[in-house]
């Protein structure tokens, strides 16, 4: 009897990527990742939403995983560099990250956290919009991300060594925070910060055509409507549209979604709730579109 | 008369001896100018009945006398048979009355001219109908004679009847009032066609109704009808009449009212606007005259074949809701307004500023802002006309209103391509023109132009020594190089807003439709081009290429070739790589090819229609350009024109462009550059003569048609100084003036002042609001006494100090326990025992074995309103009278007499006062309140009438407490009345912009609201609680829970309908009001 697993599940640290994730380097964020990694630096990066983070710690995990010169194309023939992301919130703490006692029949056993896991597997753990995370646990990434490179595991009274491939990675919104969430300093300089910002419109126009399907044209217009709504941040727009809402909007088009209804849809009223900047998204896309 | 013996004229002579000469003298006067046709006996028989009446009674010669002067030009109105009728009637009326009889004579003859001879008799009945022997029926009977020339004119002889009819039943009740009417009805009638019959019948309607508005009648009439059109004019009245009848009160002034309304309005309109008004008396009689009243704002806003969807859209209203519909027609009822937005097809800037404003800022990625035109036109600085849209380069002017096409789609989408346009001067930059960028498409020509200009120049002036820079701009200097900037502007306009047009096309393909449809509406609008002289026709030719027509382009025949090179240059730019100097490049060569073509009208037979390429076909600069260019260069630009040209003027500006002024917005932004950086930076700084320089030379600028008292250069030069470096608001206008009295029925109010506010008022009636109807008033309130703070607290002593524990035990309490969390700060040992009985028990036990204390921080924010009406000012011992006997009169002068009585009185009082108790409350609230630090605000508000309310701040919301607040307290005083709803939304605007989880409204008042205005029509208080119960509900939906407390005992009836949903309570004691009040602050907030 065979059983079809409906399914795929991967064991946290053995998750690795396995195709080529696309990416298109805007600066040279590529570069400069790579050194950080070579030299076992922390990575902060900073960006608006939906520009391409998530996706490029992706890239050089794979790209990193991948031998540098490519004996055999067949077998992945490298050591496959785990990426772990964990998405914070506003109740993750300590524990969820390092692990805790489960109850297991009469006994307790130790489950590891994540980013147990990665530090032992010695891949990329991300740690997505850290500052949700609760306070308690920016301080336990202290220790990992200077020369130490330890984790300290408390109630099991260890000290973790990370493993040579672990780099901690953490992602940074400062728009929309309010004060009070604010990265504290004694955290912030522990890493080498990299910008994200949307790219320039012939990129993200090559991006949201490659990521949506859409033809050439379509794609370009949405890279313009895109920038032209990014211009009114700060003018009625807490946060522009980005470029993975293009990217919907492509996708929707594709599927044969009328372009302005598709934009309406994944852009307009995805980026906001106020009528009066809704009709003049509106009016910005009656403008680019037929 | 003739049946006696006929006496001989020498008797009767003999007879008129026995009266006063002048009868006889009177009669031999007209003996002489008696007419031939006359015979001996007819003049024996018209002389005895003289004598006759001469002799009925002692006055009556003198009827007589009047009878013979003028007989001679009755006598030729008719045949004598006639004519001895009329004697005959004569000198019966002179039986009654000699004075009636010699009325009747004196008017005969201007009556008779006109009077139908069988009508001798009925006319001279009617003045005797009016005579009923007293003095005054007398005169009336008269002055019907003496009018009786001008009524035949005017009246038919029925029409006559039946206003003598009218008249004597008027003067039944006044014989003055019926004699007033008979003097209006002269003037009037002729003013009146076909609708007199409707008139005098309505007249006479209302002598039965209400015989007091007659006279107002005749008055309305003869100031009414004369505005309203001639053929409409039985129609107004026929309403009128139905108005009568359907019970309107005072319809004169309704007619007065109506009339002007309609006058404002185009008379053809008049017809159309009387039958929906004819039709809308069986709904509601009361309503006509609103809706008419109404018609002019309302058809400022929709055409007249719009105003039936507004008008059924009322109707139904009205038939729903008689209030509703009232206020529709009144326009005082936000349905209204949105109806007719909603029906009217033009585009009124307010309405869409937000989102246009927000649309350009999108498009040009700058901080743009949209302003109606008219401000760029006051500022004076250049701009003229109140119609073209423009930018001076951070700001773009629209007109105000779009009112262009039939339906508001079109018009949005003009002024949509109309705002692009003038964002695409920003997005592609217009103005960031630079001398020395090189173009991409041309070879740059400019510096060669400028560097032969300027050897000649050189040559030209010995003075080597001055190498000056006498350019303030780069456009000032490109524009330098041409002889006739006019022309070069012309041309560099045109090519630019084409360039512009043709990539916002390729830019927005949305927007290409309706750009299209605009250019071609544009198009349709141009001159034709065979009236212009070649250089203009070939400078329109260039804005109708500019326009995307293509085919059949007329051009001058002479000038074939050169047509077609300068639509290719001008092609050229039309790539979306085109800049603005290649605009400049292609500028400076189609001037070198128009500027020589002489300026010449041309015979019809000259001129062939061409058709151009639209892809733009490669160009490149022949041979012959070059030598054009350096006949530039020499200056020779204007020289080869002929003398005797006609002079060039430039073309007709393409409406949806709009004026572009590139020198004018380079010079503003450099000097706003230059005010920024304190005129150190950013190379030398322009100087006064530079600008007006600049300015005389610009052809941007027509120093003739700008407005005002500054018309050089100089003065200019000022304007524009000071708009580029005081783009900071103006000093604030602040004359605090005494508000001006708006009248309850006034329409919607405007904030004059800084620190006012307006709010819509809700009307119950209606069900609607009315919008902008309440001006509220912010002041601080002043400062009083700083020992009533104190004192009060000590006379609380124990109270106090008891309050204050009680407030401080209310923080920790908020502290809150959370169980049976994944994590926390400690192990829930029951949960844990728990989880060890279902593991013994072997069912898979909860994880969730933690507690945390959470900390719910207390984040309350608080207004207090407090009632500072004049009624707070009542004694508490004296028994509480209710409030609505206090008898507060209506007129406003009154009104303040009385209040200074009333405060007058209050000062000598020795008693406590509400408002007393009130302050206490205040203090003490205080003091507890600074206890637990919530933020807390506390107002008084009172006014008088809807355009004054007055806010006061004892302390603001964001304030601390400082000794100023507490010497307010001591001046809060009884003030005037209590219109509480707009007090309630002011305070509620207060509150939502507070970050607080908790919000609450405390409203402390005597009594139930009212006002001038607000309390209406007596009785009907409801209109004031319903407001303040929309108000409160306002609040409510803003996450705000009101509360209102009030010492008036009678409350209960008016709140249960005020504060349905909302927690109130009533005081039965008002000295318990302090401690009360901090009760329920706690348990509210808890």
């Amino acid at each position: 009897m065979t059983t079809q697993t409906l399914y795929r599940s991967y064991i946290i640290e053995e998750y690795h990527l396995t195709r080529e994730p696309y990416y298109v380097p805007v600066g040279d964020e590529v570069e400069l990742f790579e050194a950080a990694y070579k030299a076992k630096i922390p990575v902060l990066f900073k960006g608006p939403t939906g520009c391409g983070k998530t996706r490029f710690v992706e890239y050089m995990s794979y790209r990193l995983g991948r031998p540098l010169t490519k004996v055999n194309e067949s077998s992945g023939g490298g050591h496959n560099l785990p990426l772990v992301t964990i998405a914070c919130h506003e109740d993750l703490t300590a524990s969820d990250l390092v692990g805790r006692y489960l109850l297991e029949g009469e006994n307790t056993v130790w489950i590891d956290g994540p980013l147990t896991r990665a530090v032992k597997a010695g891949g990329i753990c991300y740690l997505d919009e850290i500052v949700e995370a609760r306070k308690d646990t920016t301080v336990l990434i202290h220790p990992l991300t200077d020369h130490r490179r330890i984790l300290p595991v408390e109630k099991r009274g260890e000290l973790l060594e990370a493993a040579d491939g672990f780099l901690l990675v953490l992602s940074y919104n400062p728009g929309y925070q309010s004060a009070l969430k604010d990265l504290k300093h004694s955290t912030r300089q522990r890493f080498v910060a990299i910008e994200f910002d949307y790219p320039p419109r012939p990129i993200e126009a090559e991006i949201v055509r490659h990521e949506s399907g859409a033809d050439e044209a379509v794609a370009h217009q949405l890279a313009k409507l895109g920038e032209k709504v990014r211009n009114l941040k700060e003018h009625g727009l807490g946060e522009g549209a980005s470029t993975r809402l293009l990217i919907y909007a492509g996708r929707l088009i594709t599927q044969g979604i009328a372009p302005r209804r598709a934009c309406q849809v994944a852009i307009n009223w995805a980026v906001t709730d106020d009528e009066s900047v809704q009709r003049s998204i509106e009016e910005i896309i009656s403008s680019i579109f037929e | 008369m003739a049946e006696e013996s006929p006496r001989s004229l020498a008797y009767l002579r003999e007879e008129m001896g026995r009266f006063p000469a002048a009868l006889a003298a009177e009669f031999q006067r007209a003996l002489d100018r008696m007419p031939d046709s006359i015979t001996e006996a007819q003049t024996v028989v018209w002389a005895g009945v003289g004598v006759e009446i001469a002799a009925q009674t002692v006055r009556s010669w003198e009827a007589a006398s009047q009878y013979y002067a003028v007989s001679p030009s009755v006598v030729v109105c008719m045949p004598f048979r006639y004519f001895a009728r009329w004697a005959e009637c004569g000198s019966s009326l002179c039986r009654e009355s000699p004075t009636l009889a010699a009325a009747f004579f004196e008017a005969s003859p201007g009556t008779m001219a006109r009077l139908r001879s069988r009508h001798i008799e009925s006319w001279a009945g009617l003045g005797r109908s009016l005579y009923k022997g007293t003095w005054k029926s007398s005169t009336l009977a008269c002055k019907f004679f003496a009018a009786s020339p001008d009524l035949v004119e005017s009246l038919t002889f029925p029409q006559l009847e039946r206003f003598v009819s009218f008249l004597a039943a008027l003067s039944h009740r006044s014989s003055d009032l019926s004699l007033e009417c008979l003097g209006l009805g002269r003037q009037i009638f002729p003013l009146m066609g076909d609708d007199k019959d409707a008139f005098i019948g309505l007249a006479s309607t209302l002598v039965e109704t209400n015989w007091r508005e007659v006279k107002t009648f005749f008055d309305a009439g003869a100031r009414a009808l004369p505005r309203i059109d001639p053929g409409q004019r039985m129609h107004f009245l026929r309403l009128a009449r139905r108005l009568v009848g359907a019970g309107n009160a005072n319809v004169p002034m309704l007619m007065l009212d109506m009339s002007q309304s309609l006058f404002q309005i185009e008379r053809k309109h008049h017809a159309a606007i009387l039958a929906l008004a004819e039709s809308l008396v069986e709904v509601s009689p009361a309503a006509v005259p609103e809706f008419v009243k109404g018609t002019p704002l309302v058809l400022d806003k929709i055409s007249l074949n719009q105003i039936q969807a507004w008008f059924d859209q009322g109707v139904t209203i009205l038939r729903q809701n008689p209030d509703g519909g009232m206020a529709y027609f009144k326009m005082e009822s936000a349905r209204a307004e949105e109806a007719l937005e909603s029906i009217s097809s033009r585009i009124e800037f307010e309405r869409v500023k937000d989102v246009m404003e927000m649309y350009c800022r999108a498009l040009a990625g700058a901080d743009v802002k949209l302003a109606v035109t008219d401000d760029l036109v006051e500022k004076n600085i250049g701009w003229v006309s109140n119609e073209s849209p423009s930018t001076e380069g951070s700001t773009v002017y629209v007109p105000t209103v779009v009112d262009r096409y039939l339906t508001k789609n079109e018009n949005f989408e003009w002024l949509k391509v109309v705002s692009t346009h003038q964002t695409a001067h920003l997005e592609f930059d217009s103005f960031g023109f630079r001398f020395d960028a090189p173009s991409r498409l041309f070879d740059d020509a400019r510096h060669t132009v400028e560097e032969r200009k300027k050897k000649l120049a050189e040559e030209a002036s010995d003075d080597r020594s001055l190498p000056r820079q006498d350019y303030a701009t780069d456009a000032q200097r490109f524009f330098n190089l041409f002889e006739d900037r006019k022309l070069a502007l012309d041309i560099f306009t045109v090519v630019e807003d084409g360039r512009l047009d043709s990539r916002v096309k390729t830019e927005y393909w949305g927007i290409r439709r309706p750009y299209a449809r605009v250019q071609l509406h544009s198009l349709s609008e141009r001159p034709s081009v065979k009236d212009l002289p070649a250089r203009e026709a070939l400078v329109e030719f260039l804005v109708r290429l500019s326009l995307q027509q293509h085919r059949g382009l007329p051009a001058p025949k002479p000038y074939l070739r050169e047509a077609r090179r300068i639509a290719r240059i001008a092609g050229k730019v039309l790539s979306p790589r085109a800049a603005v100097e290649d605009v400049a490049e292609a500028t400076l060569r189609i001037y070198a090819i128009i500027s020589r073509i002489p300026n010449e009208k041309l015979a019809p037979e000259e001129w062939e229609d061409v058709d151009v390429d639209e892809s733009g076909e490669e160009y490149e600069d022949a041979e012959g350009m070059d030598q054009l260019l350096r006949q530039m260069g020499q200056g020779l630009d204007m020289d080869l024109r002929p003398g005797d040209e006609e002079e060039f003027e430039s073309s007709q500006e393409v409406g949806f462009r709009g004026d572009f002024k590139p020198e004018l917005v380079q010079l503003l932004a450099q000097l706003r550059v230059q005010e920024e950086q304190g005129g150190q930076e950013g190379g030398e700084p322009i100087s006064q003569e530079a600008l007006e320089e600049l300015l005389k030379n610009s052809a941007e600028l027509d120093l003739e048609a700008v407005q005002g008292e500054v018309q050089n250069a100089a003065g200019f030069a000022n304007n524009i100084l000071q708009e580029a470096g005081a783009s900071l608001p103006d000093a604030a206008q602040s004359g605090q003036g005494p508000p001006a009295h708006v009248h309850e029925d006034g329409g919607e109010l405007e904030p004059d002042e800084p620190q006012t506010f307006v709010y819509d008022e809700w009307d119950f009636r209606a069900d609607d609001y009315k919008p902008r109807w309440c001006v509220v008033r912010q002041k601080t309130m002043m400062e009083g006494d700083p020992a009533f703070y104190g004192a009060t607290l000590h006379s609380y002593g124990a109270l106090v100090g008891k309050v204050r524990r009680q407030f401080e035990l209310m923080a920790p309490e908020t502290f809150r326990k959370v169980r049976k969390l994944e994590d926390g700060e400690e192990i829930d040992i029951d949960d844990v025992v728990e989880a060890m009985v279902d593991i013994k028990t072997g069912v898979s036990p909860s994880d969730k074995l933690y507690w945390r204390r959470n900390k719910v921080q207390r984040d309350v924010s608080v207004a207090f309103l407090l009632d500072t009406s004049a009624s707070t000012a009542e004694a508490i011992d004296e028994g509480r009278r209710a409030p609505e006997d206090w008898g507060a009169p209506d007129d406003p002068v009154e009104y303040m007499a009385w209040l200074r009585t009333r405060r007058g009185e209050a000062v000598k009082r020795s008693y406590k006062r509400i408002i007393d108790v009130e302050k206490e409350a205040i203090v003490l609230l205080i003091n507890a309140l600074e206890a637990i630090g919530d933020v807390y605000g506390i107002y008084g508000f009172s006014g008088y009438g809807r355009e004054n309310v007055e806010f006061y701040t004892i302390k603001d919301l964001d304030e601390n407490l400082s000794d100023r607040v507490k010497r307010r307290i001591d001046r809060v005083a009884p003030l005037h009345a209590t219109r509480m709803g707009p007090a309630i939304r002011h305070a509620t605007t207060k509150l939502a912009e507070q970050d607080a989880r908790t919000k609450l409204l405390f409203l402390i008042s005597d009594g139930r609201p009212q006002d001038r205005g607000y309390s209406r029509e007596g009785v009907e208080k409801e209109y004031a609680v319903h407001d303040t119960k929309m108000a409160l509900d306002e609040a409510r939906h803003q996450d705000i829970n009101a509360f209102c407390l009030t010492v008036d005992k009678n409350g209960h009836d008016y709140l249960k309908t005020m504060c349905e949903d909302i927690g109130y309570e009533v005081l039965d004691d008002i000295n318990v009001l302090p401690e009360r009040l901090l009760q329920l602050y706690r348990r509210l907030t808890m």
